[in-house]
C-alpha cells in the first residue's frame, strides 16, 4: 500500500480545504479507505487530468486494510507527546526521541502537521511486527485520548 | 485581499523553510518546517494547535469562527469603524494620544523586542504609563527573585538535568503545549536519557486537568488554600510541622520535593489568581530553601511569546522590571501592580487584547467614559472592535523580522518569510512618534 507521502504527491497540495481537510489529511484519509480520490473537487479540474487514475493505481485494487490507528483530529492539540514516545521513533528518529519535531526527510510513523497528528508511514509501527506484547505507547501517553489503536 | 486562503495556487510546492520559529508562546519552538507556494503558506509541520493560530487565521478549535484579518486601517466615523488611509489613521491616532493627559500604552508581551523599544520611547515622549499585559503574573515573581535570590537555568539545562518537576497553577497543555515534550516532562536529555521515566512530576491546581494524566502526584486544592499548603510544605521540610490540620497533600508534596537532585517549580497564571504576591513570596522562599542543597529553579510559564523581552528591556532601561509611569509628577514612578483605569484618558494597545483580559465591569467603565482606544493588531478582536483607530499589522516572525526572548531569556532572531502589504508594529510606532 502506498504511504501517505506518496499519495500526497498526487494531490494538488494547495490545502484549499474544499474537501474540509488539508491535502495531507486528505491523503491520510485516502490511505485509510475513508475517502476516494474523487472526493477532492480540485482533481476534477483539467490541470490534474490523470491524477485520479494514478491515485487509484497507488491505492491498489483491494479495499484498504482495516485502520489500525485512528486519530481523532478534534481532540488532538498537536502537543507532540506521541511523536516523542513512539517506540519506533525511539530507535529510528533522533529528533523525535529528544523531543523535537522530526526533520522533513526523516521517515516516521506520524508527525504533527498543521496542529494535529498525521499518520505518514503506518507500516513502520512496531505493532505490525510484534506478535505478543503489543506496543501501546502513543495512545497510552496522549493526554487528550486522541489515539485509538485496534 | 486575503493572504491566507489559497484558492488558485496550483502545481508543486515551491519553497520550503526549515527550522522556523513559532511565536505562539514563550517556548518559541524553533523546529517548524514550512511549505509555501506563490507567496502563500500551505503547511506547517511540528507546530501545535495553539501555535498554528499564529500562522493561519483559522483555528481548528472553532473551525466555523475564522479570525478575520484586518485588511486596512480603520477609523470610527459616526460610531462605525470604516476603512481610512494610513495617513489619516496616523493623524487621528496622534491627535488622540497627543491630547491625552494620562495616556496608557498597554500590552506588548505579544510583539517583538524592536517594537517594545519603540513603544517605550513613545511612552517617554507622551509622558505615558506603560503596562505589560502580564504584569500581575510577572511582577510578583521578580519581587520574589529579588527578595530570595533564586537559582536560574535555561530550558536546555532543565531538560538535561531536572529530575523533579512541579507545576503550580499551570496547565502547560493549554498555555504552551510543546513545553512538556521539548523540555519539562517527556524530553530525553543528557542526564535524563529515559525521559519521563527519569523524572518525578507533580502538579498543584484548583481543578483536575489533563496534566494529571502524567503526574505521579496531583494535589487539588480549594481556592485560598495555596498559602497554607506552601507554609505547611516548608515547615515539613524544616522538620517542624506546625500545629493544626495541614492541607491534604502537604506531606506527600514535601516528600516529593525533598527527593530532588535538580528541581523546578513551573508556575502559571493560576499561582497569582489569589494573593499572587504572597503566593510567589512563599514559592520563592520554598525554592530558596530547597536550593540550599541542590539546584532548584522557580520558573514562570509565560504564555505570551515575548514577555521575557519586555521585562528585559524595562530592566535594562529603568533598572526595575515593572510598569513605568513617565507622567507621574515628581519623576519616574514604577509599579508592580496593574494600575486602575480610572485616570486613563487614552489607550494605545499593542501586542495584546486588552478588552478580552479586562473584567467586564472595567471594560464597560472605559467605554462608558468614552476613553478612546488606538489598537495595532493583525486580527480583529475585542479590542479592535472597541477602538477609535485600528492599524492592521504584519505578523511577527512570518511577515516581519524581529527579535524575541524565549521564556528563559534566550534572545532569538525571527525571520520574515512572506511578503506583506502591512507595516510592522515597530514601523507604526515610529511613525506615530513622528506624528505626535
Ligand atoms: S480539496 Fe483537494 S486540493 Fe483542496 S485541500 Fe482537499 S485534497 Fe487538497
Ligand atoms: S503503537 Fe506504533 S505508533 Fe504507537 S508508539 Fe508504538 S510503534 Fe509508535
Ligand atoms: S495525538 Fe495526543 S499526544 Fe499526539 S499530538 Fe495529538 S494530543 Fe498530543
Ligand atoms: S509550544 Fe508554543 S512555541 Fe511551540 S509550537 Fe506550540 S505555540 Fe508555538
Amino acid at each position: 500500500m502506498a504511504s501517505v507521502e506518496e499519495l500526497r504527491e498526487f494531490l494538488p497540495r494547495t490545502d484549499c480545504r474544499r474537501c474540509g481537510l488539508t491535502c495531507t489529511e486528505f491523503a491520510a484519509s485516502l490511505g485509510r479507505g475513508e475517502l476516494t480520490p474523487e472526493d477532492c473537487p480540485v482533481l476534477h479540474e483539467p490541470d490534474f487530468a490523470g491524477y485520479i487514475e494514478a491515485l487509484h493505481e497507488l491505492l491498489g485494487p483491494a479495499p484498504a486494510a482495516a485502520p489500525a490507528m485512528h486519530i481523532e483530529v478534534e481532540k488532538c492539540n498537536g502537543c507532540g507527546i506521541c511523536v516523542t514516545m513512539c517506540e519506533y521513533h525511539l530507535g529510528n528518529c533522533d529528533e523525535a526521541r529528544l523531543g523535537r519535531g522530526p526533520r522533513p526527510a526523516d521517515k516516521v510513523v506520524f508527525k504533527v502537521v498543521n496542529g494535529a497528528v498525521v499518520v505518514l508511514h503506518q507500516e513502520l509501527c512496531t505493532r505490525l511486527v510484534q506478535a505478543a506484547e503489543k506496543c501501546n505507547k502513543c495512545a497510552d501517553h496522549c493526554p487528550t485520548g486522541a489515539i485509538t489503536l485496534t | 485581499m486575503c493572504l491566507f486562503k489559497p484558492t488558485g495556487v496550483q502545481g508543486k510546492v515551491e519553497v520550503g523553510q526549515q527550522s522556523v520559529i513559532c511565536t505562539g508562546c514563550g517556548c518559541l519552538c524553533d523546529d517548524l518546517d514550512v511549505a509555501m507556494a506563490g507567496g502563500q503558506l500551505l503547511e506547517v509541520s511540528n507546530v501545535c494547535l495553539w501555535g498554528l493560530s499564529r500562522f493561519f487565521p483559522y483555528k481548528r478549535f472553532h473551525p466555523k469562527k475564522e479570525r478575520r484579518r484586518i485588511l486596512e486601517p480603520l477609523g470610527r466615523l459616526n460610531g462605525r469603524l470604516q476603512g481610512i488611509s494610513y495617513g489619516a489613521a496616523l493623524e487621528h491616532a496622534a491627535e488622540i494620544l497627543g491630547k491625552a493627559r494620562r495616556p496608557l500604552i498597554y500590552g506588548l508581551t505579544n510583539t517583538g523586542s524592536w517594537a517594545q523599544e519603540a513603544a517605550l520611547q513613545l511612552a517617554r515622549n507622551l509622558k505615558a504609563r506603560l503596562e505589560p499585559a502580564d504584569l500581575a503574573f510577572k511582577a510578583p515573581y521578580y519581587h520574589s527573585v529579588r527578595k530570595h535570590g533564586l537559582y536560574w537555568a535555561p530550558l536546555e539545562v532543565i531538560r538535561d538535568e531536572a529530575d523533579t518537576v512541579l507545576f503550580w497553577g499551570a496547565n502547560p497543555l493549554h498555555s504552551c503545549p510543546r513545553h512538556l515534550v521539548r523540555y519539562s516532562v517527556f524530553a530525553r536529555g543528557r542526564f535524563t536519557e529515559r525521559g519521563v521515566e527519569d523524572r518525578q512530576v507533580a502538579a498543584v491546581d484548583l481543578y483536575r486537568t489533563e496534566v494529571a494524566k502524567f503526574c505521579h502526584l496531583f494535589v487539588q486544592v480549594d481556592p485560598g488554600q495555596e498559602l497554607h499548603l506552601l507554609k505547611g510544605i516548608r515547615e515539613h521540610l524544616q522538620g517542624s510541622p506546625g500545629p493544626g490540620p495541614a492541607v491534604k497533600g502537604t506531606r506527600r508534596l514535601a516528600g516529593f520535593l525533598s527527593k530532588a537532585e535538580f528541581g523546578v517549580i513551573f508556575f502559571g497564571r493560576g499561582a497569582v489568581y489569589n494573593q499572587g504576591l504572597a503566593v510567589l513570596d512563599e514559592l520563592g522562599s520554598l525554592a530558596a530553601h530547597l536550593g540550599e542543597k541542590q539546584p532548584f529553579v522557580l520558573f514562570p510559564l509565560a504564555s505570551d511569546f515575548n514577555s521575557g523581552g519586555l521585562y528585559h528591556l524595562l530592566f535594562n532601561e529603568l533598572g526595575v522590571p515593572e510598569a513605568p509611569d513617565f507622567g507621574h509628577e515628581g519623576g519616574l514612578l514604577t509599579s508592580a501592580a496593574p494600575g486602575d483605569f480610572d485616570e486613563v484618558d487614552a489607550i494605545l494597545v499593542v501586542g495584546a487584547d486588552l478588552f478580552w483580559f479586562l473584567p467586564e465591569d472595567q471594560g464597560r467603565a472605559l467605554q462608558d467614559r468614552q476613553v478612546p482606544v488606538v489598537s495595532l493588531s493583525p486580527f480583529a478582536n475585542r479590542t479592535t472592535s472597541c477602538s477609535q483607530v485600528v492599524f492592521p499589522v504584519a505578523l511577527v516572525g512570518l511577515e516581519a523580522a524581529e527579535v524575541a526572548y524565549r521564556m528563559d531569556g534566550l534572545p532569538m532572531v525571527l525571520k520574515k518569510l512572506l511578503p506583506t502589504a502591512w507595516p510592522s508594529d515597530r514601523e507604526i510606532l515610529l511613525d506615530l512618534m513622528k506624528a505626535v
